[in-house]
């Protein structure tokens, strides 16, 4: 089991104000992150750009070290002994770089797995299996710059199993990859956490990716964890709410006045949005014939309404925008 | 130690199969020194050698002289340009992967030394062998002498290697080093003029590179005829920076690697 607790990462970064004046910034990439992550799980990371995923992954893999905080990774101090964990790690990162694309793809394979220190008969026979899972035993011996991008993302999948890691992290991996490429790679991350028992840790900006997978999610933004729990527990927290699309034709303002005070009868804290000739209504009370009742009274030609399948995506949105609003109040 | 050896090797034929894939590298890299040692060459042809100040250069073995002044620089000089195409790694985001693994860090940079060393310089060392083979009537080499002080220097040039790669890796910011060390390396360590009549701050100069004791003995012993005794002086000087080379090294390692996990600067290019 990893474990972190309260972790933080503080950089310092200099800023060139003239040729010969530099001053000193601190930067909190990472503010206060608790989490865990068991062995047969998929944990999922989320949050938007410069959220502090990849500082957060970076720290568990002891890339970096935290400014602040503990780190036990099965019950190792895995700050003071980077070492010993990172032979039962590995990560994977999305993109084409990170691999020698001049080498073969078994070339580089078994260049990190000699990095690995593994055993010449084991490693040929895994690199052979590897090559299998993600599909590029026809294409083992071409260089890697003459892959597709996809051909190489399933190459740095495999090279991240190549030391048989017991946690594996993942920081955005499908990024830039088809649906269908997708698909299979999400089919072979469950099998990693199912089948093999490993614990998995997975950032994403693809919330269906998320949703998809994780057995549990954390919400960062600003460095800071909004929110955890399983999926059903973040769904039900955020979409206790329901949220509906209206239109009607001829549209304003007033119409919009006289709906939200209608509809606050019913539910005080319901919010009624107006925007682009269309009302978005969340509220927590189902509110789907109240609105079709106030079209009729108000005998309104409906355009559209309907009600809004709950989506992780909008949860982010809102509760980063919720967490920002709290900010600046503070501030 | 097995494991060490495993990383070198396999650092040494990834970088061999990623920059030197081409033949024509080979060519290319030798072409610069050779063009340079021609210089050289037709330079000192100009000058009545006979008269010169240092006992053991004259004009039937200035051709030696020069060569084995060009064949080490070439040997200390590729291991500079090894770690300019190792920072490169820090672009590739592979340099982070390397990081990752819990392998030595001294083996990745002996590798990558090894590697460079001998595949950059090794069109220089048979074309100077060859010549030097021709022209052996000019030779008065110390046998002895040559079998003990040849390893000796493999080893610093690819200490001097390593070392300067580890510094490389602190940041991106030390490619200067690159610049400050690759002309005035060749001006200073005496590959075309001997230290010897260098002027008094110059002589200081060449202090500082390990190629000037390196050239000093090999020449010593190969044109001179000088045993061990002769130049032991030179010799323990290298032995005293190789000692020197390895605990900057594995110090700069550390350093670095404090550095990195502190900053994240490891792919930051
Ligand atoms: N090496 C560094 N030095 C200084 N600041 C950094 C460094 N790395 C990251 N940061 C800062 O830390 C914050 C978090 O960055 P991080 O890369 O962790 O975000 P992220 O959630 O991974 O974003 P993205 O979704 O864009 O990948 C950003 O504001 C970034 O500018
Ligand atoms: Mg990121």
């Amino acid at each position: 089991m990893i474990e972190i607790k309260n972790l933080q990462k503080v950089y310092d970064v200099k800023r060139r104000q003239s040729f010969f004046h530099m001053t000193r910034e601190k930067v909190v990439a990472v503010k206060d992150i608790s989490m865990r992550i068991d062995k047969g799980q998929i944990v999922g990371l989320l949050g938007i750009n410069g959220a502090g995923k990849t500082t957060t992954i970076k720290m568990l893999t002891t890339l970096i070290e935290p400014t602040n905080g503990t780190y036990s990774f099965d019950g190792i101090d895995a700050i003071a002994n980077p070492d010993l964990v990172k032979r039962q790690i590995n990560m994977i990162a999305g993109g084409e770089r990170m691999i020698y694309w001049r080498l073969t793809a078994y070339e580089n394979l078994w260049y990190y797995g000699q990095l690995y220190g593994i055993d010449n008969t084991l490693l040929k026979k895994r690199i052979e299996k590897l090559l299998q899972i993600v599909g590029l035993e026809d294409k083992a011996d071409l260089p890697v710059e003459t892959y597709s991008k996809g051909m190489k993302q399933r190459l740095q999948i495999a090279r991240g199993l190549i030391n048989d890691p017991k946690y594996i992290f993942l920081d955005e991996p499908t990024i830039g990859l088809d649906a269908v490429v997708t698909q299979d790679l999400h089919k072979e991350i469950r099998s990693l956490a199912k089948d093999q028992g490993k614990g998995i840790l997975l950032t994403s900006h693809y919330l269906s990716e998320v949703e998809e997978l994780c057995d549990y999610i954390y919400l960062v933004n600003k460095g800071e964890l909004v929110i955890e729990g399983t999926k059903k527990e973040l769904t039900d927290y955020v979409f206790a709410r329901n949220r509906y699309v209206f239109s009607v034709r001829g549209m304003d303002k007033k119409i919009v006045c006289r709906l939200r005070d209608n509809l606050r009868m019913i539910d005080p804290e319901s919010e009624v949005l107006f925007e682009d000739g269309s009302c978005t209504i969340i509220s927590k009370a189902e509110l789907s014939s109240a609105i079709a009742e106030f079209a009729l009274k108000e005998k309104l030609v409906i355009n559209e309404l309907h009600k809004q399948e709950p989506s992780l995506e909008q949860a982010v949105i809102k509760l980063s925008k919720n967490l920002e609003r709290k900010d600046t109040q503070i501030a | 130690m097995k494991y060490f050896i495993k990383v070198v090797l396999a650092e040494s034929y990834k970088q061999h199969r990623n920059y030197f894939n081409n033949k024509m590298i080979y060519v290319s890299l030798f072409l610069w020194p050779l063009l340079s040692f021609l210089a050289s060459y037709y330079s000192y042809k100009a000058f009545d050698l006979e008269e010169s100040a240092i006992s053991y250069i004259n004009s039937g073995n200035i051709l030696v002289f020069l060569l084995i002044g060009y064949m080490a620089m070439s040997f200390f000089r590729s291991v500079v340009q090894s770690a300019w195409r190792f920072s490169s790694e820090r672009q590739s985001g592979t340099l982070e992967y390397i990081y990752l693994s819990p392998a030595s860090r001294l083996a990745v940079l002996m590798g990558n030394a090894l590697s460079s060393v001998f595949e950059s310089s090794v069109v220089m060392l048979v074309f100077g062998i060859l010549m030097i083979f021709y022209n052996r009537e000019s030779l008065h080499a110390n046998v002895v002498g040559l079998v003990v002080v040849m390893p000796i220097y493999v080893i610093m040039a690819l200490l001097w290697g390593v070392f300067i790669n580890a510094c490389f890796l602190y940041s991106r910011d030390t490619d200067f080093l690159f610049t400050i060390l690759e002309e005035p390396m060749e001006i200073f360590s005496g590959v075309k003029v001997p230290v010897m009549i260098f002027p008094g701050w110059a002589k200081l100069l060449s202090c500082i590179f390990p190629l000037t004791y390196a050239l000093e003995a090999l020449r010593q012993v190969t044109l001179n005829n000088s045993d061990l005794g002769t130049i032991k002086i030179t010799v323990l000087i290298s032995i005293l920076i190789i000692v020197v080379l390895l605990a900057a090294t594995l110090i700069t390692i550390h350093i670095v690697e404090k550095h990195v996990r502190k900053t994240g600067n490891i792919i930051l290019f």
